[in-house]
Order: structure tokens, then C-alpha cells, then sequence
């Protein structure tokens, strides 16, 4: 394994983490307004939120995997970085935009003083859930089919390749695909009543993430989805990501929510795996079945190697407060946990 | 509008925006932090409630502004790759690496943090409770010196070798020490204790002049800001006038519009030095800014000066119009800040990385259609973000500490079984 490598995997393992965290996020933002409300007067008199809260605490610290998976990109991947961001103009600016309006109003809802102003934080907070998520799987479906060729190796992407039957499925599961991990969330988080609600919705929404996952697997059978580089490894990733959905279907219907958790979750993870493992060594394909190496993509090996000695001390430093946030935050929010959002 | 100038335009108009509320994060913060120490190790019960509401006060307005920072944050992270991927083509060895540490240093622990600091009251032991805010603090500084350190590179780029048309870092030790990095940090970090010590200042007296019961908690609030912004005040001219030096060696275009210098003569030395182009930018727009930010900066620094001494038996607030005149001056820190930054940015002009890489060859090939569009957006939501942040600490600060929300939990009647009046307490046990 090289230097490179390594980074890749990190870049990666920041991006997994963000699909993890963020997507439960999307999830619950879009869930939020069938799913939040609590039956009684006085929660409509507060305006909380069941679903909302059982994120809060986390939201902060999840949106920070994206930022710092794009940091990374540019320290180690810097020509991917350039190439990837503007040649996918369009479709960054709308995840943007959905996620500046989306945790704005999140953050800034519980300050609004008149119904209106609650309202029109829930409509942002649902419209910054659905447009990434949506947004996402867009772009993981045009990584996975190869994005335009151009000879200078940059690329411009126009509606005509975003709006294939394959990349419009991968929108479509990604959607349905953070809903669910939203719900089995909340069913893990809420108080019972909530989470039983969110058991059957999160249930619902995996029978439909298989539906449109199988017509993107479809469409790649018959040679109008993805070409991966590497068959095999695809395939197992493919098979096991169908696994997790069975799994955390079948769990969420048994009641068992930690379990659903964690298949949801290494659903939501596994078509970023597909990406990364499926291309390697391309970072980026593009429709000619070439595109951008690991190491043409790479930042010359002295930064890299001063990034590593900054990353093996800094990164377990990451993972072991992310873990006790999580920790110190556990168990069914209640309606003595402090709210704030 | 061409294309380059769109790009510009976003770029400058969303930096710009995200620079207020980063100044004001930077500037509150340590104050917070203060607080909340304090609360944590006053053993007399009333001083502790005092020090304790301070916090949750100010660490309310200080949280509504760091929300929308940080979302505007989100959006700076992206806008190299997006409009300028010929930087990271050119410089991306030197010039991501500091990004990059700064997420995963600084920036990834601020927010974890903060989040755990905002849902951490009544449920985090004080010493925990009370770290997490200085980590905060820390890791907002921390995260400052990074991205000056990038910004620095751009200003005056240290430390690497140009080989094949692309850059290479060879001395990462010069690029962390580069000094147009480092003044400027200074410069700033004073500039945003200046522009939160204002704040303080001013909204504690705006409460005095309205008649405030709480007379403890902004007491000990306006001598905090006064005091701090007093310092700040002095020492933020003092070290903006020691860039000038380096200015004068490396920027010399820069130091020509603020200095009323021969802009003929330099314009005929960058010519000779990197070819022919246009090597003077809006220097009208420097000079008033460089202008702007100096009286500012003296009045400011007089007025905390004069404060100071009278908040000797509370003089600054038993007079009505001395008390709103130090509610006026808010604004003025944030209006030098950001005419700090066009001195800065604006001044940088032609290039993105001075005297090797220019703005108009770094840009993405990206159509204008999509620059129009994207630049409409942004400027819009960031407007709109920016005229919400302000009217909710408007609005938060005015209601005063009665009605903070941070750190409370709901006052619910049917929480407990036995009706016991804990559940409808507003301020928690700390």
C-alpha cells in the first residue's frame, strides 16, 4: 500500500462517514414533519419536534465530515478536487444550497416567534434534506456510469447526462435510501411511541430503496447503467449492499432498532465503497473507460507525506471525540433533554 | 459580465458576507468562555447564577451567529474546486495542505464541540462543560491560523518551487512562519476581540439606558467589553501598521494605493517583471477602505479609551446618550473589518497567488449560464442569511437575558408524576 492509497482510503472513510451521519440527518429532515410531531397541545405550543430533537445534539458534528472530506480532497487529491467540483457545477451548487438553507433553518428554528416563521423553517428543513440526498445519488450515479470525456481531462456535465434512466435511479435511491436510515434514527432515538411509528415507516421506505435500487442494477445488466472497472468486487459490494437493506428490513419490522441502525447504516455507506473500490485505481472515470489515476490525482509525496504526520496523530484524535459525543448524548431523548434547535 | 468577473463577484460577495460572521464568532467566544469559567468557579450561589446567565446570554447571541457561519463556511470550502480549479492545478501541493489541516485539526473539533457545548447543559459535569467552551475558543483561532496561512500563501507565497508550470512545496516550516500569514492573524484576531467587545459593550449599555433590573449581569458584562475592547482597540492599529513593511517589499502595487505612491512607475516594474496586463484595480476603492478602516479604528479606540475611565461608578451609563452612543458604535468594528479585507483581497489583484498564478487563469471551465445562475443564488441566500443572523441578535439581545433559550429545558407540568416544581425550572442545575 502506498502513500496515496492510504489517502484514498481516509478520503473515503470521510466520505462513508459523512453518507452514515449526514444522510441520517437528510433522513430526518425529510421525515421530520410526519414523524416529529408528538400528539398533545403543548408540543404544538412549543413548536418541538421529536424527530429533530433526537438529532440535535449530533447535527453539528456530522455536517463537519463533508466539510472535512472536501478539505482532504484538496490536500491530498488536489487535481481531483478541481476537475470533480467544477466539472459537476450544477449539481454542487444545488447540494449548496440545499444544505445552507436546510441547517440554517435547522439551527435557527427554534428562534422563530410566529407559527409562519416555524413553518417556513419546516419547509427549508424538509427541502435541504431531499435536495442533497437527491442531489447525491445523481452524482454517485454519473461517477459510477463515468462522467463526459474531454480530452484535456476536464469535464462539464449538461441535463442531458444527468437526466439518464440509470443516474435518475441512483437519485432515486440515495432519496429513499437517507428517508430510511432517517427513520431507523429516530426509532432508534425516540421515545417508543415515535419510534414505532418511525419502525414502520423506515420499513415501508427499504421495500422502495430495493425497488429502485434493482431497476439501476437493471439497467446496468443490460449495458445502460454502470461500467465498473472491477467486476467482482462490484458485484460482492452490490450484493452486500442488498444484504443491509434485507437486514435492516427485517430488523426494523422485529423491533430490534440498534441492529436496523447499523445495517441502514452500512447501507447508506456502501455505495461510496462501490464508487471507490469499484473504479480503483481511478478516482474518476469517464465515458471513454479511462479517466483520472489515483496517482495522477494525487498531491506530489512531500505534502503527502507531512499531511500523514499530522493524520496519524489527528485522525484517532477525530474518531475518539466523535465516539464520545455519540456516547455522551446516548439512549431515547425525552422531554427533559435540554432542546435547543 | 464575462464569466471571470461573475466568478468574482461570488466569490467576493460570499467571502465577504462569511468574513462578518466569522469576525463576530472569533470576537464572542473568548467572552463566552470567560463567562462560563467564571459561573463554574464562583462559590457565591447569587455571583454564580449571575456569571452563569452571562453565559447563556451571550453564548445565545454567539450561537445564532455561529449557526449561520457555519453554513456559509460549508460553501467556502467548495469555491475553489468549484470556479478556480486552476489553483488547485497550479498550487494544490501547497496550497490544499493547509485546508485540508484545518478541517481535520481545527474545524472538525469546533463544531463537534460547540454541539456538545449547546446540548451539554445540565447533563455535562462544570469542568467538562466549561473545557468544551475553551476547546471551542481554541480550535476557532486554531482554525483562523490555518486559513490565513493559505490566505498568506496567496499574499506572498513562501516555501515551495515552481517546476513544469506547477508548484512544489519544499519548506512547509516557511509556509507555516510566513510572516504576511502570521501579522495578519494578529491583526485580526485583535480586530475580533475589538468587534465582540464592542458588542458586549454596547448591548449591556443599550439595556442600562432602557432602565435594566438586571444590573449585576450587564455590569459585569459592559466592564468585560469595555475593558477587552479597550486593548483590543489600541493594539489592532498598532499591529495592522507593522503589514506595511512587508507590504511595501512585496506588494508593491498594494502599498502605492495606500500610501498615494507612484502607481506609474510600480505599474512599469510589474510590467517588466511579469509581462504586460493590468496591474492597477479599483485602487479607489482601497484607498477608501484603507481610509474607512483607519478612522474607525482611532475613533473606536478613543471612545473604549474614554469609556474605561468612566465606568468608574458606572458614569458610562448613567447618561442616557453616552450609554446609546456605545450601542451605535457596533456597527463600525464590522464595517473596518470588511474594509480590512478589501484591502486585503482587493489589493491582492491581478493575482490569485501573488506574482505567479492570476484570477483570470485559475478559472474552472465552467459556462456563464451556470455562473449566473449560481451567483444570483448565493448571493441571495447569503443576503438573506446575513439579514436573519442580524435580526434574530437584534432581537435576542434587546429581549435580554429573560428570554435566552440556550441551556433551558421546557417548562412541562406533566413531566414529573408527582408534580414537583423541578421540571418547570427555566435555568438548569449546572
Amino acid at each position: 500500500m502506498t502513500l496515496e492509497t492510504y489517502w484514498l482510503a481516509l478520503l473515503g472513510l470521510l466520505l462513508a462517514g459523512y453518507f452514515v451521519l449526514g444522510g441520517y440527518d437528510y433522513g430526518v429532515q425529510m421525515l421530520h414533519p410526519l414523524l416529529g410531531r408528538s400528539i398533545g397541545q403543548e408540543a404544538q405550543h412549543t413548536g418541538r419536534n421529536t424527530a429533530l430533537d433526537a438529532m440535535a445534539p449530533y447535527f453539528l458534528g456530522n455536517e463537519v465530515w463533508l466539510v472535512a472530506f472536501t478539505g482532504v480532497m484538496f490536500g491530498a487529491f488536489p487535481h481531483l478536487e478541481g476537475t470533480l467540483l467544477s466539472g459537476l457545477y450544477p449539481l454542487i451548487v444545488a447540494i449548496l444550497v440545499g444544505l445552507v438553507l436546510g441547517s440554517a433553518a435547522i439551527q435557527l428554528r427554534g428562534r422563530a416567534h410566529t407559527a409562519r416563521g416555524h413553518r417556513w423553517c419546516d419547509v427549508l428543513i424538509v427541502f435541504g434534506g431531499v435536495l442533497p440526498a437527491l442531489c447525491w445519488g445523481l452524482v454517485l450515479g454519473l461517477l459510477l456510469h463515468g462522467v463526459p470525456h474531454r480530452a484535456d481531462g476536464s469535464f462539464h456535465i449538461t441535463p442531458g447526462d444527468v437526466l439518464t434512466p440509470f443516474v435518475l435511479a441512483c437519485g432515486m435511491t440515495t432519496t429513499l435510501l437517507f428517508a430510511a436510515h432517517g427513520a431507523a434514527f429516530i426509532a432508534l432515538r425516540s421515545a417508543p411511541e415515535p419510534a414505532a411509528r418511525a419502525a414502520v415507516m423506515g420499513a415501508n421506505l427499504l421495500r422502495a430503496v430495493g425497488a429502485a435500487g434493482s431497476l439501476a442494477l437493471l439497467l446496468t445488466l443490460f449495458g445502460a447503467g454502470a461500467s465498473m472497472t472491477n467486476r467482482v468486487t462490484s458485484a460482492v459490494l452490490g450484493a452486500l449492499f442488498a444484504a443491509s437493506l434485507a437486514a435492516a428490513w427485517q430488523y426494523l419490522s422485529r423491533g430490534h432498532h440498534g441492529r436496523a441502525f447499523a445495517a441502514s447504516s452500512s447501507a447508506t455507506l456502501l455505495p461510496v465503497l462501490l464508487v471507490g473500490a469499484g473504479h480503483y485505481p481511478y478516482v474518476l472515470i469517464n465515458s471513454a473507460g479511462t479517466g483520472l489515476t489515483v496517482h495522477q490525482a494525487a498531491a506530489d509525496g512531500a505534502t503527502l507525506k507531512i499531511l500523514t504526520a499530522f493524520g496519524v496523530v489527528v485522525i484517532p484524535v477525530i474518531l475518539a471525540y466523535q465516539t464520545w459525543s455519540w456516547w455522551v448524548f446516548r439512549g431515547r431523548t425525552g422531554r427533559r433533554h435540554p432542546s435547543y434547535f | 459580465m464575462s464569466a471571470a468577473d461573475l466568478a468574482r463577484l461570488q466569490f467576493a460577495a460570499t467571502t465577504g458576507i462569511h468574513w462578518l460572521f466569522v469576525i463576530l464568532t472569533m470576537g464572542l467566544v473568548p467572552f463566552v468562555a470567560i463567562m462560563h469559567t467564571r459561573a463554574a468557579f464562583t462559590r457565591d450561589p447569587v455571583r454564580r447564577v449571575v456569571w452563569e446567565r452571562m453565559a447563556r446570554f451571550w453564548g445565545q447571541l454567539y450561537v445564532i451567529n455561529y449557526a449561520v457561519g457555519i453554513v456559509t463556511g460549508l460553501v467556502m470550502e467548495f469555491q475553489f474546486g468549484l470556479s478556480w480549479s486552476g489553483l488547485s492545478k497550479f498550487a494544490g501541493n501547497v496550497f490544499g495542505a493547509p485546508l485540508a489541516l484545518e478541517t481535520l485539526i481545527a474545524f472538525f473539533a469546533e463544531s463537534t464541540f460547540l454541539g456538545m457545548w449547546i446540548f451539554g447543559w445540565g447533563r455535562l459535569s462544570r469542568g467538562v462543560h466549561t473545557t468544551l467552551i475553551w476547546l471551542v475558543a481554541l480550535t476557532a483561532y486554531a482554525s483562523a491560523y490555518w486559513i490565513m496561512i493559505a490566505n498568506g500563501f496567496m499574499q506572498h507565497p513562501v516555501g515551495h518551487e515552481v517546476r513544469d508550470g506547477v508548484a512544489y512545496l519544499t519548506d512547509f516550516g516557511a509556509l507555516l512562519t510566513n510572516p504576511n500569514a502570521l501579522v495578519a492573524l494578529a491583526h485580526i484576531a485583535l480586530a475580533a476581540l475589538t468587534t465582540g467587545g464592542v458588542l458586549v459593550a454596547g448591548i449591556s449599555a443599550f439595556h442600562f439606558a432602557r432602565g435594566t433590573e438586571e444590573t449585576d449581569l450587564f455590569r459585569s458584562s459592559l466592564r468585560l467589553g469595555t475593558v477587552v475592547s479597550t486593548l483590543a482597540s489600541f493594539f489592532v492599529i498598532i499591529v495592522g501598521d507593522l503589514q506595511l513593511p512587508l507590504i511595501r517589499r512585496t506588494q508593491p502595487m498594494k502599498a502605492a494605493a495606500l500610501e498615494n505612491g507612484d502607481i506609474a512607475q510600480v505599474r512599469a516594474q510589474l510590467v517588466k517583471e511579469h509581462g504586460p496586463g493590468d496591474y492597477v484595480f479599483a485602487h479607489d476603492w482601497l484607498r477608501i477602505s484603507m481610509d474607512a478602516m483607519t478612522v474607525i479604528g482611532n475613533t473606536v479606540s478613543t471612545i473604549m479609551l474614554i469609556a474605561v475611565l468612566l465606568l468608574w461608578k458606572d458614569w458610562l451609563v448613567r447618561w442616557r446618550p453616552l450609554a446609546y452612543l456605545l450601542t451605535a458604535l457596533i456597527p463600525f468594528p464590522f464595517i473596518a473589518s470588511v474594509a480590512g479585507w478589501i484591502v486585503r483581497e482587493v489589493g491582492r489583484q491581478p493575482w490569485i497567488i501573488y506574482g505567479e498564478l492570476k484570477v483570470e487563469d485559475a478559472l474552472s471551465p465552467v459556462s456563464r449560464a451556470s455562473l449566473v445562475v449560481s451567483c444570483t443564488v448565493f448571493i441571495a441566500v447569503f443576503v438573506a442569511l446575513a439579514v436573519t443572523n442580524w435580526t434574530l441578535i437584534a432581537r435576542f439581545a434587546r429581549r435580554g437575558p429573560v428570554a435566552t433559550q440556550l441551556g433551558t429545558t421546557e417548562p412541562i407540568a406533566d413531566e414529573d408524576p408527582h408534580g414537583h416544581a423541578d421540571g418547570k425550572q427555566r435555568v438548569p442545575a449546572l
